[in-house]
């Protein structure tokens, strides 16, 4: 059984670090097989490794009792080694059909054989059971129905080990399950698969194996029932986890922010609730909901909506982000990279985007205030760079979300909207973010959450409101709520 | 202390083209020979006149490089540099002579900032009609100012029915004032190029504009995320690059004494040319106004070294071209090493 994969002493150096360190690891046959860290601990280096996308400096791999060295992904394909990658290594442009051949297009003399292109394509997604439009081009489904896709091509060039590296990190609630319950199917069918993610309750969920590693070192391997939550967390992060106190015992204030009758044709309608100064309201909902579309319509981005929406009394104009910041409404966006902030700049200029009237003088931005501003939540929000001065790109997951974060802080929001603010962000980190949101609560702010994990709708919101296909179909005040009732009204199952 | 001092300047973006340029002057200064005259033995081009003149040529292009660079910043592209210029020089030089006539030959004060106004004005216009097209219509630049390039082109032929207008003797004398020099060394074009980039990079280095255009450039999303109007910074982006082409236009129509519809006919591409040696980056966010003055100096140098070194002339476009895939590609090789070299240190 150890004798599957057997990895020992990889190491793998980058100029200033080393991103991982004598890593010895072993891999049963069929199992389920959870890596587990920090951002940055080394657990996507370590996949990519398995997968020949990064190539170590020493340590040796030997798969299926012989040693094997991978130049390139196609090696590792070619022994039997596949990825799931987190962002999908397929040509959106491409159909489904031509994907899943890709490399290997069949034909005959110079031209596309279209029809055994079909048939090896369809065959390839029924081993798997998923049920794909051929012809659909790839980019237009969904990510959900791409990632199967993915798998889909993989097994059927005959891979044994499955390597998925944060594979639910786009998906919905539903979507989730549905892997999940392929991943149990592939492990049955003998297909071993190596799980990476920071979502403690799809490891427990899935995995037989789990191995943490901490700095690019191996912590430890342990089968997942010698782990419970916290130990886990605590072999993560090194040491224990305070536990946060909630919000409850916050005395909610005046009326911040009043949405009536915000309705945008297709996304969603009739929507209608206020946020009070000093509470937490959550949005839950499946992917598509409504959630992130009424957030987004709030900020004026959504040049469709109509309705009223009005802050501490007084009607904000729809359609006028710049008015929607002037008037002291922040947004941390689900996808930080695509639209929270500008990753060839300096952490110091992400951060003083949309405040830089308020900082300049006759249309000069004022060097000394910007950097008074930028230094001050560059601080307060313990961002891991050398300086402000660093390029944003150069984060990691959890301090770019910082420096979004932070973004809002100097921009002295009344009202902060955040959308999935700890997606892919690791332990530590979203302890802290947890902390500044709180904070700014307590500080007498209003913040409005959207959040998929439902844990964590259930730790920061005072009431949660559920949407469902564009309505609000529910609300909960925290004391009232479970995940298994959020699940039922998300889901619309009595 | 000193050390990081050397450090920042070795890293800085402009350092490795100051020294291609240098090297390439002290090429040319080697092999260029020299000529008596007067009794004394003149290098072919170390010599004022020779570097007075080849600023000059320089300079048109740096001011439309200065302007070009801000629009590549923002991601987008404009074509239609060179059409504005001949469009602004014909309208101009037309204005004027219903104005003063050819003979006046020392136009007044007011007659010389009516028909700066007017050139600089109307470069201004064709920017704003480019960016207005580009943001309202959300077709890409190359296309818009593709059509612009020959719809100004157009007008610029018609208007002057083809013909070469020349422009009043004293406006010439104003752009070639030797300002006390000695005869032949016309300052006016260098002093203002140098005006324009510095202008330029405190536009873009310090003003809440010039910020705007590089996080547009960076990241669209997240700029109209962070509550910035796209469109407001296109159509400036536009806006100024064509003004200084109007600039440009009028500094160039003046020096050489006349306007044509056929004047600056491809120049968008040695310009943008420049630009992108300069260190501008074609997908945006990146460029600076010094990099683009740079960039068009060494272009306008390579062309002066073939007719100092006597190559034949047919080989300059050969030359040119490959330079500028070289000169880009270096950059980036040079990139690259400073920072394995800063991450060493």
């Amino acid at each position: 059984m150890s004798n599957f994969l057997r990895l020992s002493n990889i190491t793998k150096r980058y100029p200033g670090v080393t991103a991982l360190d004598g890593v010895d690891l072993e891999v049963g046959q069929g199992s389920v097989h959870a890596l587990m860290g920090e951002n940055g601990a080394g657990k996507s280096t370590l996949g990519k490794v398995m997968c020949g996308l990064i190539q170590p400096d020493e340590g040796r791999i030997t798969f299926e009792g012989q040693e094997v060295r991978f130049h390139d992904p196609g090696d590792a394909v070619r022994a039997g080694i596949g990825m799931v990658h987190q962002e999908l290594l397929f040509c959106e442009n491409l159909s489904v059909a031509e994907n899943l051949c890709l490399g290997d297009t069949p034909h005959k003399g110079p031209f596309v054989d279209q029809a055994e292109m079909n048939r090896r394509a369809q065959a390839a997604l029924d081993r798997i059971g998923a049920q794909v439009d051929l012809n659909a081009r790839l980019g237009s489904l969904p990510i959900a129905v791409q990632q199967m896709v993915q798998i889909a091509g993989a097994v059927a060039k005959g891979a044994k080990a499955l390597i998925f590296d944060e594979p639910t990190s786009s998906l919905s609630f539903t979507e989730s399950e549905r892997l999940f319950e392929l991943i149990d199917q592939l492990k049955s069918d003998g297909v071993t698969c190596l799980y990476v993610s920071h979502r403690m309750n799809e490891i427990f969920r899935l995995c037989d194996t789990i191995t943490v590693l901490r700095d690019g070192e191996l912590v430890a391997t342990k089968p997942a029932s010698e782990f419970d939550h916290d130990s886990l967390v605590s072999a993560m992060i090194g040491r224990e986890l305070e536990q946060l106190d909630a919000t409850s015992g916050n005395q909610a204030g005046q009326v911040a922010l009043s949405v009536r009758d915000l309705r945008s044709p297709g996304k969603f309608e009739g929507v209608h609730f206020e946020v009070r100064q000093g509470e937490v309201v959550g949005l839950a909902g499946l992917v598509g909901a409504g959630r992130t579309e009424v957030l987004e319509a709030i900020f004026g981005l959504d040049s469709a909506a109509t309705g009223d929406v009005s802050i501490h009394g007084q009607t904000l104009p729809l359609r006028r982000t710049d008015r929607a910041i002037s008037r002291r409404i922040g947004m941390v966006p689900e996808d930080r990279k695509r639209h929270g902030l500008v990753l060839g700049m300096k952490i110091r200029e992400n951060e003083t985007l949309p405040i830089l009237t308020r900082l300049a003088r006759l249309g000069f931005v004022q060097a000394a205030r910007e950097r008074a501003t930028a230094q001050t939540y560059f601080e307060r929000l313990r961002i891991k760079a050398p300086s402000m001065e660093s390029s944003a790109g150069g984060l990691s997951g959890g301090n770019q979300q910082k420096v979004v974060l932070a973004k809002w802080l100097a921009a002295e929001c009344d009202v902060l909207m955040v959308d999935e603010p700890t997606r892919g962000v690791d332990v530590g980190a979203k302890a802290e973010i947890h902390e500044i949101l709180l904070e700014i609560v307590a500080a007498g702010k209003a913040v409005l959450i959207v959040s998929s994990e439902l844990p964590e709708l259930l730790r920061m919101a005072d009431r949660i409101l559920v949407f469902r296909g564009g309505r609000i179909v529910g609300e909960l005040p925290r004391s009232d709520a479970d995940e298994e009732k959020l699940i039922r009204l998300m889901t619309g199952v009595a | 202390m000193v050390r990081q001092r050397l450090k920042k300047l070795i890293n800085a973006p402009q350092t490795g083209l100051v020294g291609v340029i240098v090297g390439l002057s002290i090429v040319l200064s080697l092999f260029a020979g020299s000529y008596e005259k007067g009794g004394h033995s003149v290098n072919v081009f170390l010599n004022p006149n020779t570097l007075f003149q080849t600023a000059s040529d320089a300079s048109f292009f740096a001011i439309m490089a200065v302007g070009i660079t801000m629009v590549i910043i923002t991601g987008g592209i404009d074509l239609s540099i060179g059409s504005i210029y001949a469009l602004c020089g014909v309208l101009t030089a037309i204005f004027l002579r219903s104005q003063v006539g050819l003979q006046g030959s020392d136009p007044s004060l007011g007659q010389f900032l009516i028909s700066g106004a007017v050139c600089v004005g109307i470069g201004l216009g064709c920017g704003l009609v480019n960016g207005w097209l580009v943001a309202r219509l959300k077709v890409h630049p190359f296309i818009i100012t593709l059509g612009t390039m020959w719809v100004y082109r157009g007008v610029a032929n018609v208007i002057s029915k083809g013909l070469s207008v020349n422009l009043p003797e004293g406006l010439t004398g104003i752009f070639k004032a030797t300002l006390g020099l000695e005869k032949g060394q016309y300052p006016v074009p260098l002093v203002l190029m140098i005006l324009v980039t510095v202008l330029g990079g405190i536009y873009l280095s310090k003003t809440v504009a010039g910020r705007k255009i590089y996080a547009v450039g960076g990241n669209e999303a997240a700029s109209h995320y962070s509550g910035i109007k796209i469109g407001r910074v296109q159509i400036g982006v536009f806006a100024l690059s064509g003004m200084l082409a109007g600039v440009a236009a009028f500094a160039g129509c003046s020096y050489y004494g006349a306007a044509s519809c056929a004047d600056a006919q491809g120049y968008e591409l040695f310009v943008i040319a420049s630009a992108v040696v300069g260190g501008a980056s074609l997908a945006g966010g990146k460029g600076t106004a010094l990099g683009a003055m740079l960039g068009a100096i060494l272009i306008v140098l390579m062309r002066q070294s073939i007719r100092t070194l006597h190559f034949d002339q047919n080989y300059e476009s050969i030359i040119i071209g490959v330079a500028v895939v070289v000169a880009v590609v270096l950059d980036q090789a040079s990139v690259k090493l400073s920072r394995r070299w800063l991450d060493r240190a």
